[in-house]
């Protein structure tokens, strides 16, 4: 059980960053970046429910890595709000102001 | 210890059909065509992720990821995808090397974590057994939050209210093209 729990999370882990990689939508960028996250939170979870059941730390740190992940997809969206509206435009390839 | 006692027989059915679950709809968000769609079914994996958490102990967490990630994450995305409401042009080349390329790595990747996770011996790490020890997680984690983990706490306070600012500042319209061509007119 445990470590089927464990390939969940690496499982998740990687297709995020297949996603993040491969897709041409910002918006779906993000959302791969919350699978990631996600990932990382189950991993954390798992390992603090069976090695460390009664100081439960790792709980902790998934309580921050959510916060911090809140404002990232605020921040995130604000980001892709701002540049759709001087672009035109929510695709990562055509974001090239800064190629040459 | 959980509110609720489930056998481990029980608990390993009800953990297969939950991660049946996260791997459809994680697919789902990364290879649907329509954003919409996947939106939705990322709302759907990060519900089903909060089970796995009731699964594993952590109720507390598990009401924060709904309340966090489903109520406000998701609810945030679906609310720029339909403010950018721009569908994607027909003619896109769908599948390209670097897709094939990068999808090769990722497989790769989870292969070896797979290899990994299976060859470690768990065992000689000592795996308590999580159901004998009562608990209370909410108090636990108020005391380790007010003790010692204080500083990591104010400042991610800082960081919220900074982020929120920060967001604020960004997605407001620029008015000074607007103030510009006011003054023009007058």
């Amino acid at each position: 059980m445990f470590q089927s729990v464990l390939i969940i999370g690496a499982y998740l882990f990687c297709l995020g960053i297949y996603g993040l990689v491969t897709s041409r939508n910002m918006i779906r960028a993000l959302m791969c970046l919350e699978l990631m996250l996600n990932s990382v939170n189950i991993n954390l979870i798992a390992f603090s429910n069976y090695c460390d059941p009664v100081e439960i730390k790792g709980q902790v740190f998934v309580i921050f890595i959510i916060a911090v992940a809140a404002a990232e997809a605020a921040i995130g969206l604000a980001i892709v709000l701002n540049i759709y509206r001087n672009r035109n435009s929510a695709r990562i390839d055509q974001f090239d102001l800064l190629k040459w | 210890m959980s509110v609720f006692y489930i056998s481990e027989s029980n608990k390993s059915i009800i953990l297969f059909l939950i991660e049946i679950a996260i791997v459809l709809g994680s697919i789902g968000v990364v290879t649907l065509r329509k954003i919409v769609y996947s939106a939705l079914l990322l709302g759907f994996v990060l519900i089903s992720i909060s089970l796995l958490y009731l699964i594993l102990n952590a109720d507390f967490l598990a009401a924060t990821q709904v309340l966090i990630y489903v109520g406000a994450v998701n609810v945030l995305i679906l609310f720029g995808i339909m403010l950018i409401n721009k569908p994607d042009p027909i003619n896109l080349k769908l599948w390209t090397i670097g897709d094939n390329l990068s999808m090769i790595v990722s497989f790769i990747l989870f292969i070896i974590l797979t290899i990994n996770i299976y060859s470690i011996e768990w065992s000689s790490i000592q795996i308590m057994d999580s159901q004998s020890i009562p608990i209370n997680s909410v108090s636990t984690i108020g005391n380790h939050i007010l003790t010692d983990m204080l500083l990591p706490f104010e400042l991610l306070s800082i960081l919220l209210l900074v982020a929120l600012m920060g967001a604020i500042l960004i997605a407001k319209k620029d008015d000074s093209s607007e103030m510009n061509t006011l003054i023009k007119k007058k």
